[in-house]
């Protein structure tokens, strides 16, 4: 039996009225792999996973979720594929575990399957502290957590997240990208959308980046950032005797690059914190007077400036929610 | 369209029921998902409790002193045309709600799942459906708290049920419709205030017809919500009007108001959803 492609889009494109959302999209996820579909907000990610889920009908090209057609063979693609919105698509006014239960009847459990289900979902993903409370009463990290569970009643061909940290805390971030990372340990396919170049960098196996409904670039997460420009250390001079001073110090030790009119020495730093360390104890040690000694990581910014030559545009909020009512 | 070669494939995991069977469970499942939310939002059934008791109040303690019918105490002239008009404010109130249920991120999750998609629309109608129950019933039981004194046979009891039935019925399924239509709660209540309110007062609600000028008169003579209101009185008061076919004959005239609205709303309502999925 040949590999099964998880999903494969050709030329597909998505218009609303003049605005074209997803323009000539060719992505493909093999099976046991995860893609990042990176882009800005307006970028097209969320219209392209909308496609993908069924939920919207593409204007042009075609796609392909675990061999079937999005839109001939959409009963198939729906019990093959589970999405996960940026916005929790759960029930408010049902308890966390109601809405499991709720998802596995629906997903043809019986009755007491659906409860053993719900109880195994709880305890993997920790619900257990707030598995009775309603979901209206539950923080974004909370929600997310129960949604990603709502996903995997089955264990489905394909999970999609759509940004599934976005407007969560540095806490609840971590706690999610766990979560994502236990299911990836289990081999589960995964397509995911952000918007942060460090998240596509922590999870995926493959990134697409995209941009105004383009693919803009597409590697491993090594090889675009060597394309957008390694993390660094930024050491900022108090004045232009110290810039002098420090950068004669640095050039020796490290590999640097420097601005005068910014009093900027920039050190590359592979080791990230530890040459943040590194970096720090020299300029200490010499007592150089300094504003600022920080690590730089390469912002979705600095990849959309390296990549497209302009900088990502964060004023189209199509992403946010698309008129879903447009004539078949 | 399909440029991409036919590839290899996923066994899809099926339910093992067929797709009737699946669409009674799915509707089931779904219709139990909204009654629940009843005791966790109790404003939703306000709308359709608080409305006619203000009404009620005002016009038997406040207007009422002011009408004279002939034949009939105000008190039992005034339920029977409550009762009408909560039935056909019922469009208003599962039109408000269908705005507000189906911009809800859940209802994208049941979409993308392999569930009957008809059901989704199935669950809403009958969940609101519940609901106007509901909310009527609370107003029967206040009214005859109030001292309305029905005149009710069991034949006419019956026949009175199952119009109402026939007829919550119907103003759901054209509620349901409208809601998916104005997409914004807002635009439903506009909707509601500026023809389902005026029609609702027109229909012989609170005043007798034969009283009207004559062009609000023509109106109310052919208002189906007349028919409404003229059926429940005809059924429990004995009462009677006249002007018009329809209202000689309420109950005939009803029970064809409603096959009408369902006939045209629910393949409408159908298309409308199914349109909506596919984008």
């Amino acid at each position: 039996m040949s590999q099964i492609t998880a999903i494969e889009t050709e030329g597909l494109t998505k218009r609303f009225g003049d605005f074209t959302a997803v323009a000539d999209l060719d992505l493909r996820v093999d099976t046991g792999t995860v893609v990042s579909l990176l882009g800005p907000n307006g970028a097209g990610k969320t219209t392209t996973v909308r496609m993908l889920a069924t939920l919207l009908r593409p204007d042009a090209g075609s796609a392909r979720v675990a061999g079937y057609d999005v839109v001939h063979e959409a009963t198939q693609v729906r019990a093959l594929i589970a999405l996960t919105g940026q916005f929790a698509a759960l029930d408010k006014n049902l308890t966390a575990r109601e809405n499991l239960v709720l998802m596995a009847r629906l997903r043809g459990r019986g009755r007491r399957e659906a409860a053993a289900v719900a109880d195994r979902l709880i305890e993997r993903f920790a619900i257990e502290e707030f598995r009775n409370r309603l979901v209206k009463k539950l923080s974004g990290g909370e929600r997310r957590r129960v949604d990603l569970a709502a996903g995997l009643i089955d264990t489905p061909h394909v999970l999609v997240l759509d940004e599934p940290t976005t407007g969560l805390d540095p806490r609840s971030r971590q706690v999610v990208w766990s979560t994502i990372r236990s299911l990836v340990d289990d081999g589960v396919t995964l397509l995911l959308t952000t918007q942060y170049l460090e998240e596509a960098d922590a999870l995926a196996d493959r990134v697409v980046l995209i941009d105004r409904g383009r693919e803009v670039a597409a590697g491993t997460p090594a090889q675009l950032k060597t394309q957008v420009g390694a993390q660094r250390v930024d050491v900022i001079a108090a004045d232009a005797t110290e810039f002098a001073r420090v950068s004669d110090l640095l050039r020796d030790r490290f590999d640097i690059s420097e601005s005068a009119e910014q009093r900027t020495v920039s050190v590359a730093a592979p080791d990230e914190a530890e040459d943040l360390a590194r970096v720090a104890a020299v300029v200490a040690e010499a007592g150089i007077g300094v504003d600022e000694v920080a690590l730089r990581r390469p912002t979705l910014d600095d990849a959309f400036l390296a990549l497209t030559g302009h900088i990502a545009h964060d004023d189209l909020q199509t992403d946010d929610y698309e008129p879903t009512e447009v004539a078949a | 369209m399909s440029a991409i070669a036919a590839s290899a494939r996923a066994p899809v995991p099926g339910s093992g029921l067929a797709a009737p069977a699946r669409f009674v469970r799915d509707t089931a499942l779904l219709t139990v998902r909204s009654l629940r939310a009843i005791p966790r939002v109790p404003e939703r059934l306000l709308d359709v409790t608080i409305q006619p008791i203000v009404f009620i109040l005002l016009f038997l303690y406040v207007f009422g002193s002011a009408i004279h019918v002939p034949g009939v105490s105000y008190k039992d002239y005034l339920f029977p045309g409550i009762i009408g008009q909560s039935l056909a404010f019922g469009i208003i109130g599962a039109g408000v709600a269908t705005s507000h249920d189906m911009t809800e991120g859940v209802i994208d999750r049941f979409r993308s799942m392999p569930i009957s998609r008809l059901s989704i629309i199935s669950a809403q109608v009958m969940g609101q459906f519940c609901e106007q129950v509901l909310g009527l019933t609370i107003v029967v039981v206040f009214g005859l708290i109030l001292g309305w004194n029905p005149d009710l046979t069991a034949p006419h009891a019956i026949e009175l049920v199952g119009l109402m039935a026939l007829g919550m019925f119907a103003f759901t399924w054209m509620g349901v419709l409208l809601g998916m239509l104005v997409r914004s709660p807002d635009a439903m209540q506009g909707v509601g205030f500026i023809v389902i309110f005026p029609l609702a007062f027109l229909a012989g609600t609170f005043v007798p017809i034969a009283g009207m000028d004559a062009v609000p008169r023509a109106i109310a003579q052919w208002d189906p919500i007349s028919a409404l209101v003229g059926t429940v009185r005809g059924l429990t008061e004995g009462v009677h009007s006249s002007g018009s076919w329809q209202l000689v004959h309420p109950e005939l005239a009803m029970a064809l108001w409603c096959l009408l609205i369902i006939a045209v709303c629910v393949p409408l309502a159908l298309r409308r959803f199914n349109r909506t999925l596919a984008g």
